[in-house]
């Protein structure tokens, strides 16, 4: 799995891509903590685009719950957006949708900030 | 302090839940709740670990070495061995391990100085029920956790989030929440509790084994 991450004038973009699973998730929850605490510090949003997110196992949907209650201690915003059908399907069944219910695409993400 | 070396795991969390103030144990844990709710909290600690991950197709073994105590190598070797199968049905398969491992996370909770038994009740040995961590910091007890994340609307963290969707699951949160409480609470108990996969996976379970109880019931013949 990849991350790439770029700045805007509002926000901290985070694009995983690949596969999430047990192996991959350590080094994603890390760089999502990290951009977080930059984001805070500059007063800025998260969006996390999964659009090039194929597979997430339940080792990588604990990531993404980790980032929300991290984002939401430091009172930052974070917005999920772009969700292939297989990543979906696991934040529905989960529930995490209901504590964060991801947008359709970027453009929803920064019209929501 | 205490002679407890760390905190419990999350299936002696779930055991303590049933531990009434008087020591006595709450009816739910002799339902097929409890059981799973167990399995369950197995499954997710080897999660955890990096022995097993799991989706919605099933579950996937990463590291079935044993080593991990007597009650996750037992799950463990089990899924190891087994055809791949989705959550929920490897909860009713393990489902008869439940007792055996039940019983374990009693002795250890006994043995680590959490618990005292006295003939048929199980006394709490640490009053401020709060369990000493290898980092110094301390770890609340489950209920107090349970509470904490139910009067507040601070997103959980994972471990309590799962703690609080295996004890509704499993029946638990009857033995030391009212029903009007609860029923308060729902919708909070429904939007923080269980945001896993393993604990959809036995809830999934029970739903399953009530609908063959259901039918049981009213086909016996």
């Amino acid at each position: 799995m990849e991350t790439t991450s770029e700045k805007t004038d509002r926000a901290i973009v985070l694009s995983p891509s690949g596969r999430l699973d047990f192996s991959a998730a350590a080094p994603f929850q890390e760089a999502i903590e990290k951009t977080i605490a930059e984001a805070a510090g500059a007063k800025l949003a998260v969006i996390l685009d999964c659009s090039g997110l194929d597979y997430l196992s339940s080792a990588g949907l604990r990531c993404f719950l980790i980032g929300a209650r991290t984002a939401q201690a430091a009172g930052a915003r974070l917005i999920v957006c772009s969700l292939q059908k297989a990543v979906s399907e696991v934040f529905d069944v989960s529930g995490f949708s209901r504590i964060m219910p991801p947008v359709a695409d970027r453009a929803a993400a920064v019209a929501a900030l | 302090m205490s002679t407890a070396a760390h905190a419990p795991s999350l299936v002696e969390e779930l055991v303590l839940l049933v531990v009434e103030d008087d020591g006595g144990i709450a009816f739910t844990a002799g339902t097929p709740g409890f059981g799973m709710a167990v399995i369950g909290g197995c499954l997710v600690e080897l999660n955890l670990i990096g022995a097993i991950d799991a989706d919605l197709d099933g579950i996937r073994v990463l590291d079935a070495s044993p080593g991990r105590g007597k009650a996750l190598d037992l799950v463990l070797a089990e899924v190891a061995a087994g055809p791949e199968a989705r959550v929920e049905q490897w909860v009713v398969r393990l489902f008869p391990h439940a007792q055996e491992i039940i019983r374990a996370a009693l002795a250890s909770l006994i043995g680590r100085g959490i618990l005292a038994q006295s003939e048929r009740r199980f006394l709490w040995v640490l009053k401020e029920r709060s369990y000493p961590m290898r980092d110094d910091r301390e770890l609340k007890e489950a209920k107090r956790r349970i509470y904490d994340t139910l009067m507040t609307d601070r997103i959980p963290s994972p471990h309590d989030s799962v703690l609080l969707g295996l004890a509704l699951a499993g029946g638990l949160l009857e033995a030391f929440l009212s029903k009007a409480e609860i029923s308060r609470l729902e919708d909070r108990i429904r939007e923080a509790g269980g945001i896993d996969l393993i604990v959809r996976g036995v809830e999934a379970a029970l739903r399953q084994d009530q609908l063959v109880r259901a039918q049981a019931m009213l086909y016996p013949f």
